[in-house]
């Protein structure tokens, strides 16, 4: 049981720091939103590249960002009964949704979008737009990262449900 | 009138009944909205033919854009066997192959006609099938709007200068042809194209033609309608099949998915040919389009510009150079007899035609 | 037939999510493992799985839905700033002793924001950030507050310039002209996304009007449950400066659309900066809050868009069981005449959109039951407007509406999930009534579009 805290709090780290980092993408997409927006309209400047930029730190926001909303128990919940149960209860709906749904799924976007991934690499997949960002293979590439970083934040959390459990239990 | 009409889709769900005693049933995903007039037609004909001319033995069924994958993940979908078969645009694949233009359109390119005799005659297929072979797809001519309409413009074009720090929604290669020619080419979702129109987010949109462009709406919000496409002489669309669902094929199948793709082909053009005049005359008559010719100084220096974009694609690429090489020998040639054939005769007929019927 | 499973699927994610585990892994979860007995049984197609790389990177790709979390980072500064509750409060006071007055207000600025993006992820969202602690602060009943503020929430997709009505008018374009064609006219009329706008106003305006008239005749019958504002007297010049600035930030918002600097989604992001520039002024920011206003807006915008991308993959599986075919022969035998087609269309639509997104059902349904019901005559920009509320509506509905796992993930835990559910009704009620006023008098939707066309 210590090994399996220390491993939960390994992850919670990782988790933890790469979230905080990831967050200032919020602030940064606005900044570069309103920016594209006062060059175009003040300057009569348009820079695709910028106008993509855009989507590529709103795709690694949201992607990225999704194993530490789970952390934070962000990821909304229909809790009409789950908020009644006790927290015994409460360990088996996480421990066993993770098994069951969250891990599964993470393991399937991962191998289903492997391929994917590596055939955009192969041919180094550039935007269908001249003058923008000549790097889809790494936008595609969130797609098993989401899928690993929520993995792993689920394997915490699957492991701290069942912490609960075998301490209810001794 | 008959013609076209006949040609229609049988509706939806069709293929799927029929598919239940086939012996193969693909699955076709397009880049376009479901039944989107014109453009979506041509999956619909596609999957309708192969169904009556293999006797129910192949059958396919269409998804439009959304329903199975988004419009621009066609390509990958059919590479990678999650479909068998797609329709849309090689110039949607640019990012991926840059060689792919080339099938669809290049600024102040080939017309239709011309394009089919390249693909067909020219040696423009052969290419075709090299450039794709990599992503395990055969490709096959996919109908051609014909020549299209250089856009919708809130503010009129007089002479170059009137480029200056006007903003286009046009993509693709067109859209950096745009830019260099001192104009600013935007990125706005198709979703918001009206909205932009409206609010001057952008002065100018290019769509396709007046069928489709009709159907859009554009004419609400924007007052000029500008031609000719010079960037879209003659667009072609694309069939696309994964070639381990073709090599899964019999061989007399085989020929009816090459014989279907090129009786959609033609029949596409036909269609547009036909609906065209008559929408662009609804959009003059009872809109109040104001249509406009570009100016030749404007059509000098997109021409410029494409001229150096092209330079550096082909650069850039050496199996785009190859292409090049066929495509501008291709044009080269048969420009010299349409300078004394369909365009001699389209001048002749404009002189020789009373004035009250002509053109406007 | 393996249309049935469709069915059943979607049952069983009406069980699976009661239990709370989170929405968004539960709805691919279940499709996951109905897909897995699918392939294994032989009755599902495992290609439709490989298409899944291709719609979740068509999100990541996606220009329009970048207004989320533009969106949402507003709502957060305003909210961190204090300056939502300042304007609430304000507003409130504005109409003095008038019982409800703070919800007038909720409902009016509401409006005002939903005239920029019509996502409703991001509407709601920031509607529940703005004013939920405002409306429990100023002592309204839970319910009444949730009720309202997700009813307002949702109004962006109603309220021009909405992307859902933008999709739809496309979608129900394509279909109309099928319908002209499929009678022989081969120069078809057309509706455009315009037409949709301008409709959409009246039925949109009507529903504002509503929603304020409950919150009247409530805080009247039970001045307990919607409180007037304190009544001692605040001098005007405080009035306006909890005024000015917000009001001033949402006409930059709005005017930013209207003189065409940005596009809707884009004055999202104009919004954000602004409120940031907003809460410095006012000496409420600094770089600890901007950290926390960072982390809050990551944790929303994840918590949006796994709901979205858990039912991508739930819509897939749904049609890989062939739900669609399922769907079309619901359709095939619909009850004779326009109006059991319309209402059995209506009932369909407002099924799936417990699950499906509004993008999902503009792309699947529309386009099989769109040329047939036109085809019977029906008034395009009509059905659109209906489809539109009806499916605002649904998104309404407990216990499994959009509107409401977007509140609830916004919402302090204090505030009970049952009383969210309550406190929609009678905004589903008052929606309800809307969609049958507009199929008793058409004209409200499709009068203001025929003057316009003059
Ligand atoms: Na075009
Ligand atoms: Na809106």
């Amino acid at each position: 049981m210590p090994r399996m805290l220390a491993l939960v709090a390994a992850i919670d780290r990782f988790t933890e720091a790469s979230g905080r980092l990831l967050a200032w993408l919020a602030v940064a997409m606005a900044l570069l939103t309103a920016l594209v927006v006062v060059l175009r309209y003040g300057f009569n400047i348009g820079s695709i590249a910028a106008q993509e930029a855009i989507t590529y730190i709103h795709g690694t926001l949201f992607t990225l960002g999704a194993a530490y909303t789970l952390k934070r128990d962000g990821h909304v919940r229909v809790d009409i009964f789950y908020r009644r149960f006790s927290a015994r209860a409460q360990a088996w709906v996480n421990g066993v949704g993770s098994i069951v749904f969250l891990l599964p799924l993470c393991a399937f976007i991962f191998c289903i979008s492997w391929n994917y991934v590596a055939e955009s690499w192969a041919i180094r997949e550039s935007s269908p737009e001249p003058g923008g960002i000549p790097a889809v293979f790494l936008l595609k590439s969130l797609l098993p990262l989401m899928a690993a970083t929520l993995f792993l934040q689920g394997l915490a959390e699957t492991l701290r449900s069942a912490a609960v459990l075998m301490r209810a239990s001794e | 009138t008959g013609a076209g009409r006949e040609a229609r889709s049988a509706g939806p769900g069709t293929g799927a009944i029929a598919g239940e005693q086939a012996g193969y049933h693909w699955k076709i995903v397009t880049t376009w909205p479901k039944n989107l007039p014109g453009l979506g037609t041509a999956p619909e004909n596609f999957a309708r033919m192969l169904g009556e001319m293999s006797g129910g033995r192949l059958t396919a069924r269409v998804y439009g854009a959304g329903e199975i994958v988004p419009a621009f993940e066609v390509f990958d979908a059919v590479s990678q066997g999650v479909a068998d078969a797609g329709h849309g645009a090689a110039y949607y694949w640019k990012g991926k192959i840059p060689s792919s233009v080339f099938f669809t359109a290049v600024p102040f390119g080939m017309t239709a006609q011309e394009m089919n005799a390249w693909l067909y005659y020219g040696g423009g297929m052969e290419l075709w099938r090299e450039v794709y072979a990599g992503a395990n797809i055969e490709p096959y001519a996919g109908g051609s709007t014909g020549v299209q309409m250089a856009g919708w413009f809130n503010r009129e074009l007089n002479s170059v200068a009137d480029l200056k720090g006007l903003k286009m929604r046009i993509p693709g290669l067109a859209g950096d042809v745009f830019t260099r020619a001192g104009g600013t080419s935007v990125r706005i979702p198709g979703g918001e194209i009206y909205t932009s129109l409206q609010t001057g987010v952008i002065d100018a949109a290019e769509w396709v033609g007046p069928y489709n462009d009709l159907a859009l709406g554009l004419h609400e919000v924007a007052k000029y309608y500008y031609y000719p496409g010079w960037h879209e002489p003659g667009a072609m669309l694309e069939f696309i099949v994964n070639k381990d669902s073709l090599a899964a094929l019999p061989e007399d199948l085989r020929a009816i998915v090459k014989t279907a793709a090129r009786a959609a082909n033609q029949e596409m053009l036909d269609e547009f040919t036909a609906r065209n005049n008559t929408a662009l005359r609804d959009l003059v008559e009872n809109h109040g389009v104001q249509l406009r010719r570009l100016p030749d100084d404007v059509l000098k220096a997109l021409f410029d510009a494409s001229e150096e974009v092209l330079a550096e694609l082909v650069a850039a690429d050496p199996l785009a150079a190859r292409v090049n090489a066929s495509f501008q020998d291709f044009y080269g040639k048969v420009r010299a007899y349409h300078h004394i054939s369909e365009q001699a005769f389209i001048n002749a007929r404009d002189v020789v035609l009373p004035p009250e019927r002509k053109d406007p | 037939m393996s249309g049935y499973i469709a069915l059943l699927m979607f049952a069983a994610v009406c069980l699976t999510l009661m239990l709370g585990y989170p929405v968004a892994f539960t709805l691919a979860g279940t499709a996951l493992a109905f897909a897995a007995g699918g392939i294994i049984a032989g009755v599902f197609d495992a290609s439709f799985l490989s298409a899944l790389p291709g719609r979740l990177f068509g999100t990541v790709n996606n220009a329009t839905l970048i207004a989320v979390p533009l969106f949402i980072l507003m709502g957060v500064i305003l909210e961190k700033s204090r300056v939502a509750e300042e304007l609430l409060a304000s507003m409130a006071r504005v109409f003095g002793r008038l019982r409800g007055g703070l919800g007038i207000s909720v409902i009016l600025v509401g409006t005002l924001l939903a005239a920029s993006t019509g996502i409703v992820g991001a509407t709601v969202v920031t509607m529940g950030l703005l004013s939920l602690p405002s409306m429990l602060q100023g002592g309204y009943k839970p319910s009444l507050a949730a009720g309202t503020i997700c009813a307002t929430g949702t109004l962006g997709q109603i309220i021009p310039p909405s992307i859902a009505l933008v999709l739809l008018g496309d979608v129900l374009s394509s279909a109309y002209q099928q319908a002209q064609l499929s009678m022989n006219i081969f120069n078809p009329k057309t509706v455009s996304v315009g037409d949709l706008f301008i409709g959409a106003l009246l039925p949109g305006l009507l529903l504002v009007a509503l929603y304020m008239v409950y919150v009247l005749v409530v805080a009247w019958l039970k001045p307990e449950q919607a409180p007037p504002a304190e009544q001692e007297p605040v001098p005007a010049s405080e009035l306006l400066k909890g005024l000015v600035p917000p009001l001033l930030l949402i006409a930059v918002v709005l005017g930013s659309i209207l003189v065409g600097a940005a596009t809707p989604t884009e004055a999202a992001g104009v919004g954000a900066v602004g409120a940031l520039l907003l809460a410095l002024a006012k000496g409420q920011m600094d770089f600890s809050r901007l950290r926390e206003v960072s982390r809050d807006t990551m944790e929303v915008t994840c918590m949006v868009f796994m709901i979205l991308i858990g039912a991508a993959l739930f819509s897939l599986v749904f049609r890989g069981f062939g739900g669609e075919e399922l769907i079309h022969h619901f359709f095939e035998q619909l009850p004779g005449g326009v109006l059991g087609a319309t209402l059995v269309v209506m009932l369909i639509i407002f099924l799936l959109g417990f699950i499906l997104d509004f993008i999902e059902i503009t792309f699947v349904v529309v386009p099989i039951v769109g040329p047939i019901l036109l085809a019977m005559g029906l008034d395009p920009i009509w059905l659109g407007i209906m489809i539109a509320i009806n499916l605002q509506t649904s998104f309404l509905t407990p216990p499994f509406g959009f509107a409401l796992f977007y509140l609830r993930g916004v919402a302090p835990d204090s505030l009970a999930t049952g009383a969210i559910y309550r406190g929609v009704i009678p905004f589903i009620i008052i929606q309800l009534s809307v969609l049958v006023a507009l199929w008793m008098w058409p004209a409200l939707a499709t009068w203001l579009p025929a003057q316009l066309a003059r």
